[in-house]
Parts: structure tokens; C-alpha cells; sequence
């Protein structure tokens, strides 16, 4: 098939993201709410269906759900109701959870983000409370069922399916998770699935308006697989519908659920919804509904911190970062927290940002360390920028000094520049004047070349100093040399 | 000692006439003689009981702080927890199964220094009217062993009529403890919806469950409602409102109280039955209240309306008896799906069966609207009549059964057991508070029993008028003759 | 007035609701659930247009809420003391091939 053909189709995408609150106690059950301890350490009467128990709603979990909601500018709703989905499993402690389905705390809402450089409002549909299920761990010849996660409190995000592209749901999810940590609403930390994503996604010839059947894509533990699969199923169903030109649309694509497989990177069917399940919702009869004043809404309304999209604008407008700079900053709070520390040692914002997304950045990436979590103190990258900005040293030599201060993060690197000869910047301009005559002497023609236009062999010249002095030779000291010299030398062409 | 009342008892105690350890070796030995004759009780608590005796006659002579229901020993029906102690719900499936928590309210009994003798005997799951379906054990009405108790709470109120020990609790989904009460000639109430905590309790209609006490008189159902009706943090349903000085407040007269009779939706009973109403109405009368007449015909929809509503909510409470975390769990099952289907299938009884079975049907994708929307939007109805009737009376009267109590096995068809809770059922729709009084017996003697119905939280004005009535015709002493002996 | 159920409803029924029923077991039920479904049909008959089917239900406000303390616990061994099988600290199930709903 031709690949051309795929710019004539376009994904209509709707992301569903469920969030685990980082309240300490559940939902509905006074147990406390934590990962990674041993199976069936955190649970109560409640969170395991004991008969005899009742749910009896967290207020906490309730407050961070209202600050979600002014978050994303939603309708919080005044009046919300809980109701009962039934369904067997045995990670389900009642076999039926508590959610909200008919009357849900938030309705509404969007969520802004730039999406190469261009800001996109994204819908948001409704956003509620439920709980979350136990953790099945599979062996061989059994099961085994750990009910520490289960009640947890869960808010659950559904966009409308506005998104159009698998760029777009990553720029939608990322800026979701970055309002979530801003808000202090959950930890998001994917691994540990206190963040989860699912996909629905159909396609449809560009330009037109119809929603043709969509799949579902569980199981997206990353914003790069959810990328990833999202192409992929984009193009596996374009590609059915182009193969199968008489057969009916509606029959070509059906309701299904797939994972995505990173191995074979592609989606794999994981079963057919010939039917609907039939949950049998109804009203949660032993939780009133919830009724919630106007004060109380707006009291937490008044206490949302800066949001993120607000901090990128910031960024752009008052340090002059570009849009993709700014958003790398930005997505991940504890890095603009640490960013604006360094920021009260240093004024150069580009630069410290640069160190900060670039430099040090991959200095961490194959450790799977991050920066902000290293110990080193944001000031010291501070003030390895004014190092640089005030002629003490040389970017190459700030490379050198970086890797020595992820060795020892505890250490300052103005001390580590004092304690080391080689990083001394080379002040000695006679020294210099030698090797710049050396090094003009061993390149006579690079001389003629410049002297004839050549920009780029000036450039080698400065390159050959720097190679002799180590990079210690400030590179306008280099220049400026250079340039007087050579112009006293004379233009061998008459 | 088994003739004197829990006050009397309590008092007694207080005033070191007699000590626990006297009263429930006592009670204990009763019931252990006579247990085996009516099958009240399905376990009992000896060493519990009596540790708990003798702490209580530890405090006594050190001058300690002794509760309200101090020395007064209690039977708790077998849905609600006792901590430690098996809660079977008189199923196979919870055959073995020991309660983690304590329920509020047997905490609350404990805390006033009762003391729990043992579990009673119900319908399995609290379904059912006369405590047949019990898949542990069979039960007797004390008055007649041929005949039922009455249901769910049927262990209970035999162990009150055949004085195994002075109280009980019971619970009432439709009648559960009225009806069995009035069958064996004992007080039983049933509170406003809210009034009792539900957290111990098994859930069956989570909308419509309320604990009640049972005991042969109003003043012993007042002491234990003192301790009972009040708001807990564990039950959402909870009212926020305090407990209230019930043992004063029914002292007050009654004089100019307006009783409705719905005389209309009356009008099939059945004439001994009648003819008992009739002579309660007139004791009331005799006190100074005034009969009028109200339109309640709404009722005769309150049973299809309840078993749509009640089964529904019952069958996603039953929905966590599935062999997993508890309960029986089915040695022929193999894989998961056997797991579910084997265990329930094997540990839950014909009756219980049959209400998953309806209560899933009205909630399916489908049948939601006309059923199980349409049962609630009656119910709203219902209510809505109540409130209009309550505007032109303070409390209603009915009788609680069209007969009193039928030989065991007399009622197979599922609906003829159901429409036994016809003047019951439509006051757990409402959530209203509700009392059976003993009003006397048929020609075979055996108990009928009069039922005062409350405004939602009047549950205090109930009790008042029941006390009133009971002032005056306390057939409630009176003891079976086979159980009216020191043993 | 009749109601819709038929046998082939009360084998839907077994599948959602987790209860084996065995062929010969399945008259009976269905006859029973029958009668009772016939009788409610008659609520079909009440006026209920004006009316919503929740009203009348008590409310909550954020006060009568729980505060966010991690508190009553259950410990491990008192809650596998009644399970019917288990592994580890967890409950042991026959393995699970089917995906959660």
C-alpha cells in the first residue's frame, strides 16, 4: 500500500487517564494508602468486602478532586452521586465497584497545551471518583491476590475525543500529568501505575466530521509507547479500510480492547466486545449523595498554585526560552522548582536551562537518576553558568567540571575548579602568544585560505589552539589573537 | 428470674441484690435446656459470657462506672458481628466464617456493660418470613412448636417469648423483626432508617435494613434504644442526631393523639385477625387518642415494588460471597469461573438463589428502566402518601399479619411467603420507625400483634404510644406454658 | 400482565450473577422467577411521571465526611484466617486467564 495514502486519513482519539490520589488513607476504607509494601498489609474490614462493612467517603480525596476540577477550569458539581458497577474478579474485593456514573463530581474542563510550538485546547468530558482494584500477581499453576491496592482512591479523566494525533495525546497526557503534580493531586509515577492510560482510537478520511468505530488500547505505561501505538493502530486501521473498499465501514473496524506489545510493537487484540458488558449500575445506596457549598468550591479555587501552562508563558515571556524549552521544563515540576533555585544564583535562564535539559540531562540518562533527585544543589548549577559567563572557564571545561560534579554531587564547583590546575583558565597571555605564532606557523595555507574568504579555516586555526591549550584559553582571548596576528601577516597574493 | 424484665434485672444488679455471673450462669443454663425444644439460638458464647460476667461484678465492687444495660444479658441474630465468633448468616457459605470487627451496635451494648450469651437463628441471609429457610437449623414458635416463629429474625424473638434471655436484636429488611415478634407474642421495633448503625451488619437491602431490639416489653425495647439510636462515623447512612432519652420520654400521655387506620387497604383481612385490630384500636381510644381514617392504598403495590428494590440491592451485596477471600469455597472447583459458580452455587439456599436471580434480571441492561427504576420512582410515591397521611394523624396503626403464625412447611408458593409482609413491607420503603406490640391471641392461642407506625424519626412517639397501649393490655408477660417453668 | 423472562433469560442470568444452574434444576427457578415478575408487573400501573426515582434520599456535606487518617487496620493474619486458600501473604486463586472488564 502506498504510504501517501495515510495523509488522506486522519485518528479522532479520546485518552481516558485514571489517577490514583496521593491521599494517606483510601477512598472509601480507612486503610492506608501506599506502594510497594508486602501483599495484605494495607487493608481494612472495608477495602476487602468483609460483609457487614460500609463505604464511608474520604474528605480528602474528595478536596483534590475539586482542586482537579478548578484545575481544569470544569464544572465542579454542586451535587454528585456514587453508583455500583458489577462485575466478578478477583481483584475486586466487592465484586462491584463504587464509581460515579450517572452524576459525576467534575463535568467539563480543558486542558491547554502547545503541541509543536502552537498552544491546542483540549475538551475535557467528566472527570470522577471510584476505587481502585487489588493487584492480581500471576504464576504458573495459580493466582494470587493482594488487596493493598484496593479502595485506593482513583480519579478518572476522560477527554472528548478531540485529539487527532498521537503527538497530540502525548502534549494532552503529558500536560494532564504536569497539572496533576502541580496541584499535588498524585505522585503520577507511571511504573508504580498511579498513573494509567487508556486509548480509544478510530480514523476517518480527513475533513470528514463522522466518528467511525473505535478500538480501545489498554495497558499504556508510557508516553512513548502510547505514541507508539497509537501510530501503529492508526495506520493497521486505515490500512484495513483502504484494502476493503466495497465492504461497509461499520464492519471493517469493531469494538475491541488490544495492549500494546513493545516487543512485537504492535497492538494485539486482547478480546472482542461483542456486547457490551452489563454492569447494572445503579445508585450506591449506602453513600448519600455528596452536596457541596459554593464557599467551599471556591475557597480551594483560590488556593490553585500556578499551573503549568501559566509557568511556560511565564518562561517564554520573562526568560526569552523557547516554547520546547520551556515545556521540558515545565512538565516535570520538581525540574522548574529546581530550575527557578538556580535561577537566584544565576540570571542567564538560557544557558541554566540548557545545562539543565541538555547537559546534565544526558549526563543521567543512562543511570535512570534524574538531576533534581542526585544531590546536587540547584545553586552549584548556578553557579557552574556564571563560572562560564564571567570568563573563568571555558565551556569545554564546564563539561569536565559537570562530569565531576555528578561523581560528587555534594561538591561546589567553584571549589572543584580552585582545586584543579587543569581547569584554570590560562591567563598567561604570553604563554598563549606562543602557541597562537606555533600554530600560525604550522599553517600557512589555512592563512592564505582565510586571507582569500575561507570563514571555515579560521575556524580550524581556533580549533588547533584550542586542541594545544586543553581549552583553557578563553575562546575570545583565541579569536582576538588570531585576528591581529593575521592581519600583520601578509596577503600572499598580490 | 426468667419472668423479671431486663430493667428489673439491671437494677438488681445495680443494687447487689444479684451479681452478672448469677444472671447469665442463669440464662446460660436455660437456654441449654431448652434450647434443644425451639432452636432459637445457634451458638452460644459460655466462657465469653461469663469472663465477661465476672469482670462486670469486678467493676461493680471496686466502685467502678457501671453502663446503662450493666448485667443485662443479650442475643444477637446471627447477620450481625460479634468479633471472634462465627457470623454464618445462618448459610453454608459462612459456615465458617469468624467475624474481624465488632458491629457498632454490639459494641455499644458491650460498652453499657451487657453481655452477649450467643447468636440466634434467622432466614438464611435475613430472606425470608419464617426462619425456614435457615440452612443451619430450624427453629419453633415457642406457643407452638409445630408452627414457625416467623421470619427473619425467628430465633430471636423465640428466645425472648421462651425467655432464653431478656433481649435480642434482630434486623428488618420488610418486617423482620415485627413480624416475627408479633408471631410469638413479643415487643419488636424497628427504628427509623438511620437510627441504628448498620456497620456489623450483614447487608441483604441496603436501603431498607435497620437493627431492631426485641424484648417482652416497651420499657426493655426504650433501654436498649437509649444505647443503640445514635449517629456513627461508620455508616453513612447514619442520622447525625443524638441519642435520645427514650425511657422518660414514653412516660409521657398520649391523650388527643390522632391514630390512622388506612381502613381501605385493610379491607381483605381476614376476620380473627380483624377482630384483634379492632379491640387494640379500642384500648387506644380508651387512652384518649382519636381513629381516623387515611388513604394508604398505595400500599397494596409496597410488596412488588419491595422485592424489586430489596433484590436488587441484595444481589450486589451477596455478590462478595464468592469463595475467594471467605466463606466455603466449592472442592469441585478447578478453575476460577468454577470457583464462583460452584461455591455460590453449593453454599447459597434455594430462597437466596432465587433473589440474586431477580435482583440481577430488574437491574439488567433493559429491564433497569421498568423495573428497577420504575420500583423506585413507586417507592418515592409511597412515601409521599405516608407524608400525607402523617399530616392528618401523629402515628398509624395496622396490624402486623393477616394471620398469626402457620404450621412449618404450610406456605411453599414463594409469593403467598412474600405477601406475609403485605402491612410491614410499605414502612421499610419509607424508611419509617415502626413497633409490633403483643395485642392477644387467636383461638388456638397463638400471638397477633399490632403494629404502630412513626413518622420518619418520631421513633420516640412509637415506642410512647406502644408503651401506652401496652399499659393497658401487657400480653407481652405473658409465657408460653411450655417455657413458663424454672428448668 | 406478563413479563419477558424465558429459560434462556435465566441462563444469562447464571453467567452474570456467578451461580451454576443444572438443567434440571432450571424449570423450577424459571417458574418461580416467573411468578414473581408477573406479580410486579402490576407497577407498571402507578402514575410515576412527575416523579424521579432518588428524591427523598438524605444528602451529605463535606462534614459528614471521613478525615484523611490512616487508620483501622486489619491485620493480615486475622484476614487470611478465613480464606479459603492462600500463598504468600495473598489469597490463591486457580490461575486468572481473562482480563479484568
Amino acid at each position: 500500500m502506498d504510504p501517501s495514502i495515510y495523509g488522506e486519513w486522519e485518528a479522532v482519539i479520546g485518552l481516558e487517564v485514571h489517577v490514583e490520589l496521593n491521599t494517606k488513607a483510601k477512598l472509601f476504607s480507612p486503610a492506608a494508602n501506599h506502594f510497594g509494601d508486602e501483599p495484605n498489609t494495607n487493608i481494612s474490614d472495608v477495602c476487602t468486602g468483609q460483609p457487614g462493612t460500609l463505604p464511608v467517603i474520604n474528605q480528602e480525596a474528595v478536596r483534590k478532586a475539586v482542586l482537579l476540577g478548578c484545575a481544569l477550569n470544569a464544572h465542579v458539581a454542586k451535587y454528585s452521586r456514587f453508583d455500583r458497577k458489577s462485575y466478578f474478579y478477583p481483584d475486586s474485593p466487592r465484586n462491584f465497584q463504587i464509581t460515579q456514573f450517572e452524576m459525576p463530581i467534575i463535568v467539563g474542563g480543558s486542558v491547554t497545551a502547545d503541541v509543536d510550538g502552537i498552544p491546542k485546547t483540549f475538551g475535557i468530558n467528566r472527570a470522577h471518583l471510584e476505587d481502585d482494584a487489588g493487584m492480581l500477581k500471576h504464576f504458573n499453576r495459580f493466582a494470587g491476590v493482594d488487596y493493598n491496592r484496593a479502595g485506593v482512591p482513583l480519579v478518572e479523566i476522560v477527554s472528548q475525543p478531540c485529539i487527532f494525533s498521537s503527538k497530540e495525546a502525548i502534549a494532552y497526557a503529558m500536560a494532564l500529568k504536569a497539572i496533576l503534580q502541580y496541584i499535588d493531586a498524585s505522585d503520577c509515577n507511571m511504573e508504580e501505575g498511579s498513573l494509567r492510560m487508556d486509548a480509544n482510537i478510530s480514523v476517518r478520511p480527513k475533513g470528514s466530521k463522522e466518528l467511525r468505530n473505535k478500538i480501545e488500547i489498554k495497558n499504556l505505561n508510557s508516553f512513548a509507547f502510547m505514541g507508539m501505538a497509537l501510530d501503529a493502530e492508526f495506520k493497521r486501521q486505515v490500512k484495513e479500510y483502504v484494502t476493503q473498499p466495497h465492504v461497509d465501514p461499520s464492519q471493517i473496524i469493531s469494538q475491541a480492547t488490544y495492549r500494546w506489545d513493545a516487543d512485537k510493537k504492535e497492538t494485539v487484540l486482547m478480546r472482542r466486545k461483542e456486547t457490551a458488558d452489563d454492569y447494572r449500575y445503579f445508585i450506591e445506596p449506602d453513600l448519600p449523595p455528596l452536596v457541596l457549598e459554593e464557599e467551599y468550591i471556591d475557597a480551594i479555587r483560590q488556593l490553585l498554585p500556578e499551573l503549568p501552562y501559566e509557568r511556560e508563558k511565564r518562561y517564554i515571556s520573562t526568560y526569552g526560552l523557547t516554547s520546547d524549552a520551556a515545556l521540558m521544563l515545565v512538565n516535570e515540576k520538581t525540574l522548574a522548582d529546581y530550575f527557578e533555585e538556580g535561577l537566584k544564583v544565576c540570571s542567564n535562564a538560557k544557558s541554566l536551562c540548557n545545562w539543565l535539559v541538555v547537559e546534565f540531562a544526558g549526563r543521567f540518562k543512562d543511570s535512570g537518576k534524574v538531576l533534581w533527585e542526585s544531590g546536587i544543589p540547584a545553586s552549584y548549577v548556578g553557579k557552574l553558568v556564571n563560572l562560564i559567563d564571567n570568563g573563568i572557564i571555558t565551556g569545554k571545561i564546564a563539561k569536565k567540571v559537570a562530569d565531576l560534579m555528578v561523581e560528587n554531587p555534594q561538591k561546589d564547583p567553584e571549589k572543584i575548579v580552585q582545586e584543579n590546575p587543569d581547569f584554570q583558565p590560562m591567563c598567561d597571555t604570553n604563554e598563549l602568544e606562543a602557541i597562537v605564532d606555533r600554530v600560525l606557523n604550522e599553517n600557512p595555507q589555512s592563512i592564505q585560505d582565510f586571507k582569500n574568504g575561507k570563514e571555515r579555516a579560521f575556524a580550524f586555526l581556533v580549533g588547533q589552539v584550542m586542541k594545544v591549550t586543553q581549552g583553557k584559553a578563553p575562546p575570545p582571548l583565541i579569536n582576538k589573537m588570531l585576528k591581529e596576528k593575521i592581519s600583520k601577516i601578509k596577503d600572499q597574493n598580490p | 428470674m426468667y419472668k423479671q424484665t431486663a430493667l428489673r434485672l439491671h437494677q438488681q444488679f445495680l443494687d447487689k441484690k444479684i451479681s452478672a455471673e448469677e444472671i447469665v450462669r442463669y440464662f446460660l443454663q436455660r437456654i441449654e435446656k431448652l434450647n434443644g425444644q425451639v432452636g432459637a439460638f445457634l451458638s452460644v458464647f459460655p466462657e465469653r459470657a461469663l469472663t465477661q460476667a465476672r469482670a462486670l461484678d469486678q467493676k461493680r465492687a471496686s466502685g467502678g462506672k457501671l453502663g446503662r444495660l450493666a448485667g443485662v444479658p443479650v442475643g444477637i441474630k446471627d447477620n450481625i458481628h460479634v468479633q471472634g465468633e462465627l457470623t454464618t448468616c445462618s448459610s453454608k457459605f459462612l459456615a465458617n466464617y469468624r467475624a474481624v470487627f465488632d458491629a457498632t451496635v454490639t459494641k455499644l451494648l458491650e460498652g453499657e456493660g451487657a453481655i452477649i450469651l450467643g447468636k440466634t437463628n434467622l432466614d438464611e441471609f435475613a430472606m425470608g418470613s419464617s426462619t425456614e429457610n435457615s440452612a443451619l437449623q430450624s427453629t419453633s414458635n415457642p406457643w407452638n412448636l409445630d408452627c414457625v416463629p416467623g421470619g427473619s429474625s425467628g430465633g430471636s424473638t423465640a428466645a425472648v417469648a421462651a425467655r432464653l434471655c431478656p433481649i435480642t436484636l434482630g434486623s428488618d429488611t420488610g418486617g423482620s423483626v415485627r413480624q416475627p415478634a408479633a408471631f410469638c407474642g413479643v415487643v419488636g421495633f424497628k427504628p427509623s432508617y438511620g437510627r441504628v448503625s448498620r456497620y456489623g451488619l450483614v447487608a441483604f437491602g441496603s436501603s431498607l435494613d435497620q437493627i431492631g431490639p426485641i424484648a417482652a416489653t416497651t420499657e426493655e425495647i426504650s433501654m436498649v434504644m437509649e444505647v443503640l439510636g445514635q449517629h456513627d462515623v461508620h455508616d453513612a447512612t447514619s442520622l447525625p442526631l443524638h441519642a435520645e432519652d427514650y425511657l422518660s420520654l414514653i412516660q409521657a400521655p398520649i391523650r388527643g393523639k390522632k391514630i390512622g387506620v388506612p381502613w381501605q387497604f385493610l379491607q381483605d383481612l381476614p376476620a380473627e385477625a380483624k377482630e384483634n385490630f379492632l379491640k387494640a384500636l379500642e384500648v387506644m381510644k380508651g387512652h384518649g387518642c382519636e381513629v381516623v381514617d387515611v388513604d394508604l392504598n398505595i400500599l397494596k403495590y409496597a410488596v412488588a415494588t419491595y422485592y424489586i428494590i430489596a433484590t436488587a440491592e441484595a444481589s450486589t451485596n451477596l455478590a462478595r460471597f464468592d469463595g475467594i477471600r471467605f466463606g466455603v469455597r466449592s472442592k469441585r472447583a478447578e478453575t476460577l469461573e468454577q470457583v464462583y459458580d460452584y461455591s455460590r452455587t453449593e453454599g447459597f439456599g434455594p430462597e437466596v438463589k432465587k433473589r440474586i436471580f431477580l435482583g440481577t434480571y430488574v437491574l439488567s441492561a433493559g429491564y433497569q428502566d421498568a423495573y428497577y427504576k420504575q420500583a423506585a420512582k413507586v417507592r418515592v410515591k409511597i412515601i409521599d402518601e405516608f407524608n400525607r397521611a402523617f399530616e392528618q394523624c401523629d402515628a398509624i396503626a395496622t396490624p402486623v399479619s393477616p394471620t398469626p403464625a402457620f404450621k412449618k412447611g404450610a406456605i411453599q408458593d414463594p409469593l403467598e411467603m412474600y405477601l406475609q409482609d403485605i402491612y410491614t413491607i410499605g414502612v421499610n420503603l419509607a424508611r419509617l420507625p415502626a413497633i409490633s406490640v403483643p395485642s392477644g391471641f387467636s383461638k388456638a392461642k397463638m400471638p397477633f400483634g399490632f403494629q404502630i407506625i412513626g413518622a420518619r424519626h418520631e421513633d420516640a412517639l412509637v415506642c410512647r404510644l406502644a408503651h401506652a397501649y401496652e399499659k393497658a393490655a401487657p400480653y407481652g408477660l405473658e409465657v408460653p406454658p411450655q417455657f413458663d417453668k424454672e428448668v | 400482565m406478563m413479563s419477558n423472562l424465558n429459560e434462556e433469560n435465566v441462563k444469562d442470568l447464571s453467567r452474570l450473577c456467578r451461580i451454576e444452574v443444572k438443567a434440571e434444576e432450571l424449570p423450577a427457578l424459571f417458574a418461580d422467577l416467573k411468578r414473581v415478575l408477573d406479580y410486579v408487573e402490576q407497577l407498571r400501573e402507578v402514575d410515576v411521571s412527575q416523579l424521579s426515582p432518588h428524591s427523598h434520599i438524605d444528602e451529605q456535606g463535606i462534614g459528614s465526611l471521613r478525615e484523611d487518617n490512616a487508620g483501622s487496620h486489619l491485620p493480615r493474619e486475622l484476614f487470611l484466617a478465613n480464606a479459603p486458600d492462600q500463598v504468600g501473604g495473598m489469597v490463591r486463586v486457580p490461575p486468572v486467564i481473562k482480563q479484568a472488564p
